[in-house]
């Protein structure tokens, strides 16, 4: 019953933000001048209003899901791991190339590249915990550079030594995954692919994993704070270590899961241009790094975009719409984390004092 | 009368915080206000200075009726406050400190050597003698806190409030400002002095006022009663005193040999650290805070690592060991900070007291969460830490409780060693009684006790050994029976090294 509960304050959070975006879109959409009901009913159906567009909206939240995933553990273990979109990128390289090149049954391949997309991304992720244990180079800045080199290893690794000759488009992308690797569709003719479940039952694996077990009780306390737990006999380093190789493990889930359930090829800049790393963070961040809250956090902002598009199609607002709803939102994520800092701080003034 | 609060009544919700209180001071007057954390002492004076409105109840000052909306109003009445925390700006002057708000001028220019001639005629008119110049933070705490009460005096404050003003001086300092106190009431001043160190009450002050859950539980003239009626009245039942048993101490169970520990710029901060605890001994550590403590329990504990000497943990050598090998070897660790070290404010009760025990309570990697919520439920009881439920966060704890609470989680371990690190600091005199029994019990049962302390009558209290600290080398070792407050004073402030 606690767990019901608990999961539920989880959502609060996330409902109350995105009600006070939609609140704001309105009045953006009244500013120039379209019915601000029309407009949201489009939004609800491009975003939930079929059973096609609700699968479209869910099979975009699978990547954004697990990439939020792996910044919540992170974050909750204290450690700001800002590379989820390198980590997601490499991720999503490797899975499509063991895909691609690994010989023997489907299904096997199939598995293996899946491993591989989260041995890499977790290595990414892991190397950068490495450097900030080692040299003491700082978590944030070392995770968000090394997306740069993520993203521009990947490009070149398809724009030269594997890209697809075989097709007419020049484009930077790698060779197509043969059909027998791919994931499964989870209804005929519908875009959401098995890496959906997989992103679930993360989602809930990772609530128990912080709940229930030693390790995730450790993480818990390193993450509220560091002090105490290293008191209390938690080894900072190899808990960061863990976390952050978990953390872009779930990211290099999300690359895998979009190369080997969505686009079956890796195409360079598929995945920074989707924004999905990103959306992931925005719904940890929404969320307060709560598991569940994550997940539907991440769905809630698939659905925005998704809907904005369905905003397009029939309306004369413009796209533009829904990006005032998400400005809004980090707005409101980015006032939060002040307010906690804030408070952080006026606690620790009033330390020790009583009454 | 000088000041009269009648009838003072403060809701917060449902939570009355003061129930028809009544208040009066008269001029030249010391009247201290004591009671227990939560007892509502602060309230009414948050009241006073204008920080909060009374529910019902009226304030008089010289006769009139006042109400204060603000500080400043109040402050317009002659009444000044000195808090806790001192509110001063560390990177500015004594002088720019005191006259802030009221500069003297030249031609709209703030007159710097003025505002300096100005602090010294004052700090010699009041026998608080400062040098103006002087940049704050690099004061000692006690002249900074004579910097503070200037500063109300500047403002023309017939009536001070000091809250909890020797917190955090000296010995020496706290008898430099009792001295003060008693001076300046001589001018005419009045204090309002709220504090729970009862010794300090009755030495300075000539009335006080009891407190209990809102209400007035005494008024008593100081040279009517004594400490143990003023803690009767505090906590509202006889306080149990402390037996020890005659114990003859065993084994080593805390060697520290030649220890030393330089800083960052290869400053030593412990030098050359010998120590013993046997088992079935307090030894307590005496000192000013900073002259090391913190460091060696650091040492001790594992947090830190040693440079020189070694550290022998029931006779193994616990160098290069992490801290959770280092407890599960036999330890336990009352931190000297609850927030910084012993505490996870943003967690649950039940999350704050699995701490150290989490290994202990795995199966199969979970948590077994039934018998951990059964055991802190238990010292809940035990200790009667008042905390609702064990999924409550922390952060709704007082100290008091919260400081329980951690003393709780470490006493449940069976322990070799417990180092008990201002296991009291800025908790009540009933959480402190249960804390101290707590602590002779265990060195009673066998369990070498590390006590380190700041505050000389809890070391006396308890120790069978006093180590006292100077300057990350140890000055001197007394006998509990040889020990008195001077000897150690002495000791503690660098005089009359012994070797």
């Amino acid at each position: 019953m606690s767990i019901i509960k608990q999961s539920l304050r989880g959502l609060i959070q996330p409902l109350i933000a995105v009600i006070i975006g939609l609140i704001a879109g309105a009045i953006a959409i009244l500013v120039v001048g379209g019915s601000v009901t029309e407009t949201y009913m489009e939004m609800w159906k491009g975003a939930f209003g079929s059973f096609y567009f609700t699968t479209n909206t869910l099979a975009r939240a699978t990547p954004i899901i697990l990439a939020g995933l792996g910044v919540a553990l992170a974050f909750r273990a204290g450690f700001f791991n800002m590379g989820a979109d390198g980590q997601m990128i490499l991720g999503g390289l490797s899975a499509a190339l063991t895909a691609i090149y690994l010989p023997g049954p489907g299904w096997l391949v199939l598995v293996v590249s899946i491993i591989a997309g989260i041995v890499t991304g977790g290595l990414w992720s892991f190397f950068a915990g490495w450097l900030d244990a080692k040299f003491g180079m700082n978590l944030l800045i070392t995770t968000l550079l090394l997306n740069y080199i993520a993203t521009l290893f990947a490009g070149y690794m398809v724009a030269y030594p594997f890209m697809d000759k075989t097709g007419s488009a020049a484009m930077a992308q790698s060779a197509m995954i043969d059909q027998s690797v791919w994931l499964p569709k989870l209804f005929q003719g519908m875009g959401l692919h098995a890496g959906f479940i997989i992103a679930i039952v993360a989602a809930v694996l990772l609530y128990f994993f912080m709940k229930k077990t030693v390790m995730g009780y450790e993480i818990r306390m390193l993450g509220n704070n560091p002090l105490f737990a290293s008191y209390g006999g938690v080894k900072r380093g190899r808990m960061m270590m863990i976390a952050m190789l978990v953390s872009g493990g779930l990211a290099g889930l999300a690359g895998a899961g979009e190369v080997l359930g969505t686009q079956y090829r890796f195409l360079d800049g598929s995945m920074t241009s989707a924004n999905y790393a990103w959306s992931g963070i925005m719904a940890t961040l929404l969320a307060n790094s709560h598991p569940i809250g994550t997940a539907v956090a991440a769905i809630l902002l698939a659905a925005l975009q998704t809907g904005a598009m369905g905003v397009e199609r029939n309306t004369d607002v413009p796209l533009e719409v829904a990006s005032v709803i998400q400005a809004v939102l980090t707005l409101f994520v980015s006032a939060k984390i002040g307010y906690a800092i804030w408070k952080r701080r006026k606690g620790k003034k009033t330390n020790g004092t009583t009454t | 009368m000088l000041l009269q609060m009648k009838n003072i009544t403060k809701h917060y919700g449902n939570v009355t915080a003061n129930q028809a209180v009544n208040f009066d001071l008269g001029e030249g007057e010391v009247h201290a206000l004591v009671g227990e954390n939560g007892a509502g002492k602060t309230t009414l004076m948050r009241i006073l200075y204008g920080m909060e409105q009374p529910s019902s109840g009226s304030v008089q000052v010289k006769g009139n009726n006042v109400s204060f909306d603000n500080p400043a109003s109040a402050m317009a009445s002659g009444i000044g406050m000195v808090h806790q925390h001192f509110m001063l700006f560390p990177s500015f002057t004594v002088a720019e400190n005191i006259v802030i708000g009221r500069e003297p001028t030249v031609g709209g220019v703030f007159d710097r050597n003025k505002a300096a001639a100005l602090v010294e005629e004052l700090g010699e008119k009041y026998g608080m003698p400062v040098d103006p110049w002087a940049v704050v933070s690099e004061c000692p705490m006690g002249m900074q806190q004579r910097v503070e009460i200037l500063k109300v005096l500047y403002q023309g404050a017939d009536i001070i409030i000091l809250d909890e003003p020797t917190g955090a001086l000296t010995p020496l300092e706290v008898k430099e400002l009792l001295v003060n106190i008693k001076s300046l009431a001589l001018q005419g001043k009045s204090f309002i002095i709220i504090t729970h160190k009862l010794h300090e009450v009755m030495e300075v002050s000539d009335r006080i006022t009891v407190l209990r859950d809102g209400q007035v539980t005494g008024t008593l003239a100081a040279s009517d009663t004594d400490v143990e009626q003023l803690s009767r009245l505090m906590v509202g039942r006889e306080l149990v005193s402390i037996v020890k048993k005659d114990v003859e101490p065993g084994e080593a169970v805390l060697e520290v040999k030649g220890l030393g520990i330089r800083g960052p710029k290869g400053k030593a901060l412990l030098k050359d650290i010998h120590l013993e605890v046997r088992a079935g001994e307090v030894v307590g550590i005496a000192g000013i805070s900073g002259n090391g403590q913190s460091e060696l329990i650091q040492a001790i504990s594992g947090l830190r690592s040693i440079d020189e000497g070694k550290v022998q943990l029931s006779g193994v050598d616990i160098q290069g060991m992490d801290v959770r090998d280092i407890r599960e070897q036999g330890l336990a660790h009352i931190p000297e900070d609850r927030y910084l070290w012993g505490a996870a404010k943003d967690a649950t009760v039940l999350d704050n007291g699995l701490m150290g025990h989490h290994h202990k309570l795995k199966r199969r990697g979970l948590v077994k969460g039934k018998e951990a919520r059964t055991k802190v439920t238990e010292w809940i009881k035990q200790f009667g830490i008042k905390a609702g439920t064990v999924d409550n966060n922390v952060q709704n704890l007082s100290g008091g409780n919260l400081q329980k609470l951690i003393a709780a989680r470490e006493f449940a371990h069976d322990s070799h060693l417990l180092i008990a690190a201002e296991p009291t600091r800025g908790v009540d005199i009933g959480a402190m009684e249960i804390i101290h029994t707590e602590l002779i019990r265990k060195r009673d049962a066998g369990v070498g006790v590390l006590l380190v302390s700041s505050e000389l009558t809890e070391i006396l209290q308890l120790s069978d050994r006093i180590v006292v600290m100077y300057e990350g080398e140890i000055a001197g070792e007394i006998s509990a029976m040889d020990a008195t407050e001077e000897k150690i004073s002495l000791l503690m402030s660098g005089g009359n090294r012994q070797t």
